[in-house]
């Protein structure tokens, strides 16, 4: 990827071997010239995203940790209280049952998913009919906003009028008003959840499914191992880069559920479906209390890290 | 992380002889494998489906239908005219344009700044593009929330916006306007990163040969890379329109003003308002979300290729 390579390919194909002081006045003189203008080419061309990353991204990160220190309401001046925050944030019920509700949405809509995904995703490549159709029909509440999806679930979850216990009542069990009992309310968080999510991870699956060597399969078939055996043995070996890319984007995404925690419940009944992100929300944007809501934030963060790294050292041994 | 692919299959296995056995026994089993694949497969395709199919369904249902139990799996009647009065219940066209701009003014941003930047790291080593690359893939970890906060305390404080003076006070900033819905989730570290992975696996002989005829950098970028990258430039489109049309959380928080609401927020604001008029939230919710299917299944294989190579490289 260097670009000074071109230039002293071509000199010396056309001078002969120059002596070390000419060919040193030449790296200084004519190349250089035209290396700093590409440089600041480079640059330009980089700036507008530097200053967009900047301002948006970067500069927004460390105040949160900035603000995390603090006690502010927006309308007053913030008011410097040390770790108080955190304090409150490992003690605080409410957050603590937001953190265990975060975990187990994450461990249904991660693993769990993950394990269907690469089921349908081998299933699909095989040679079936009407394959590109369900693969559109698996992908298609991915590429659906999730406020809208919420909202049919919503209407699906309706008590009175749900096409689910309606359902239920044709084949005889009785229905229940799924978001409004605490004992449920979760689990219909997280249905809907698995049933967008799966989509993506499929199709990451079956991309990394096609680039697994054809004649791995047929050499086993030749020894005469069994399907099974074969998707124990070849596929999930192979799949494990996929895996591993698979589970960090599941994971990132999982932890940020809100959308339809928002729509489907407002967090409840009794904190039952409220999430970490969804605290980070009514601190904030309820309570005005903005250094308390970065305090989760950041907490949120770190809990991310540790998980992502954690996989990475996990599935990183034998990759490299 | 294609190696491990590479490693094993350059494992050579030795060739056993083939067993043989009778090809009616395999073609039957074959055939049941193929009919439980496919069972399978429909069954959970029609799960996906189902919530889409009851989603326009319902819109189309008169009030009383609704109140049904168990609810009618078609309607007796199908009510067309829904649409024109949930257009009347809620100005959901307003919300379908606002979305439609924001997606647009998103996709173009991360479309020319994006791809210029993934270009510049990609292919022109100026000093620092180390520390400019790492740290944007440093970038790529940051939740939304945990960037949430001070955003939107930054959009509340722009100077001179808003009524606003030199140091952010005395007035709303961005709140309530454009900008703040445009400028903000206008790029992504995710975009540029995508883009520096594209121009990377270009061949350079292009740009050698370019540089000595004298092409300035910035038309080696725009006439020779970035035609080459068409359908990579497809790809992060239609994943940023996607992203921005679905975006519910900022657009929530940063307007209030019904004239700039985005669709999923109109959604979410009607029904708390008309939390019965099930078959108009089901009209909008269907207006909200046919933009992206229509999207999706006509442009399938980029959004297929996006994911694949996002994801593998």
């Amino acid at each position: 990827m260097t670009l000074t390579e071109p230039a002293g390919a071509r000199t010396d194909a056309d001078t002969p071997p120059p002596k070390r002081p000419a060919a040193a006045a030449r790296r200084r003189g004519a190349l250089p010239q035209g290396t700093k203008k590409l440089r600041r080419t480079g640059w330009l061309m980089v700036a507008p995203s530097i200053l967009h990353i900047g301002l948006w991204t970067a500069l927004p990160v460390l105040a949160t940790f900035v603000l995390s220190l603090t006690d502010y309401n927006v309308f007053d001046a913030p008011k410097f209280i040390g770790l108080e925050n955190y304090v409150e944030v490992f003690n605080d019920p409410t957050f603590r049952k937001a953190t265990w509700n975060t975990v187990v949405y994450t461990f249904w809509t991660v693993p769990v998913s993950m394990a269907i995904a690469v089921v349908i995703a081998v299933m699909l490549n095989q040679k079936i009919r009407f394959q590109n159709w369900y693969r559109a029909a698996f992908f298609l509440p991915q590429v659906t906003a999730t406020v809208a999806i919420a909202m049919v679930w919503l209407w699906i979850f309706n008590p009175q009028q749900g096409l689910l216990n309606g359902a239920l009542s044709v084949v005889g069990i009785p229905g229940r008003s799924w978001l409004a009992d605490p004992d449920w309310a979760l689990w219909a968080v997280i249905l809907v959840g698995v049933w967008q999510g799966i989509g993506m991870k499929m199709l990451i699956y079956i991309a990394a499914l096609q680039n697994i060597d054809e004649s791995l399969y047929e050499a086993a078939s030749i020894d005469g191992a069994s399907s099974v055996r074969k998707f124990f043995s070849i596929t999930l070996p192979m799949l494990k880069p996929a895996t591993f890319f698979v589970f960090v984007i599941s994971v990132i995404g999982a932890f940020q559920v809100f959308d339809q925690v928002y729509v489907l419940t407002d967090g409840g009944p009794a904190n039952s479906t409220t999430m970490m992100t969804y605290e980070v929300y009514r601190s904030a944007f309820q309570n005005f209390r903005m250094g308390m809501a970065s305090a989760q934030s950041v907490f949120l963060f770190a809990f991310l890290l540790v998980m992502t790294l954690a996989s990475r050292r996990l599935t990183r041994g034998d990759d490299e | 992380m294609t190696a491990p692919v590479a490693q094993a299959a350059a494992v050579s296995v030795p060739p056993a002889p083939a067993a043989a056995r009778s090809t009616t026994s395999r073609s039957a089993r074959s055939r049941t494998t193929r009919v439980v694949l496919g069972v399978v497969l429909a069954v959970g395709a029609l799960t996906m489906i189902v919530p889409f199919l009851w989603m326009i369904i319902t819109s189309l249902k008169s009030p009383t239908e609704l109140a049904a139990f168990p609810p009618t799996l078609l309607p007796d009647e199908w009510l067309w005219e829904n649409y024109p009065e949930a257009l009347r219940a809620a100005p959901f066209l307003t919300y379908f344009r606002n979305s439609l701009i924001i997606s647009v003014g998103h996709t173009v941003i991360t479309l020319v700044f994006g791809a210029m930047a993934g270009y510049s790291l990609a292919r022109i080593p100026f000093r620092g593009r180390e520390i400019v690359f790492m740290s944007f893939v440093a970038m790529l970890m940051i939740p939304t929330y945990t960037k949430i906060v001070p955003q939107f305390l930054l959009v509340k404080f722009m100077p001179f916006f808003g009524g606003n003076d030199a140091f952010g006070q005395g007035g709303t900033g961005w709140l309530n306007t454009w900008w703040a819905l445009i400028i903000p989730g206008g790029l992504s570290a995710s975009a540029i990163f995508l883009f520096r992975q594209f121009y990377l696996s270009l061949p350079k002989e292009l740009e050698e040969a370019a540089r000595l005829d004298g092409l300035g950098e910035l038309r080696i970028f725009a006439q020779i890379y970035t035609p080459l990258v068409k359908p990579a430039l497809a790809t992060v489109g239609l994943l940023t329109f996607q992203e921005s049309w679905n975006n519910f959380l900022w657009p929530l928080l940063v307007t209030t003003r019904d004239d700039l609401r985005v669709i999923q927020v109109g959604l979410a604001v009607f029904r708390q308002l008309d939390g019965t008029a099930w078959n108009y939230l089901m009209a909008g919710t269907t207006l909200a979300t046919v933009p992206m299917v229509l999207l999706f299944l006509f442009c399938q294989k980029y959004f297929v290729q996006g994911f694949a190579n996002a994801g593998i490289k």
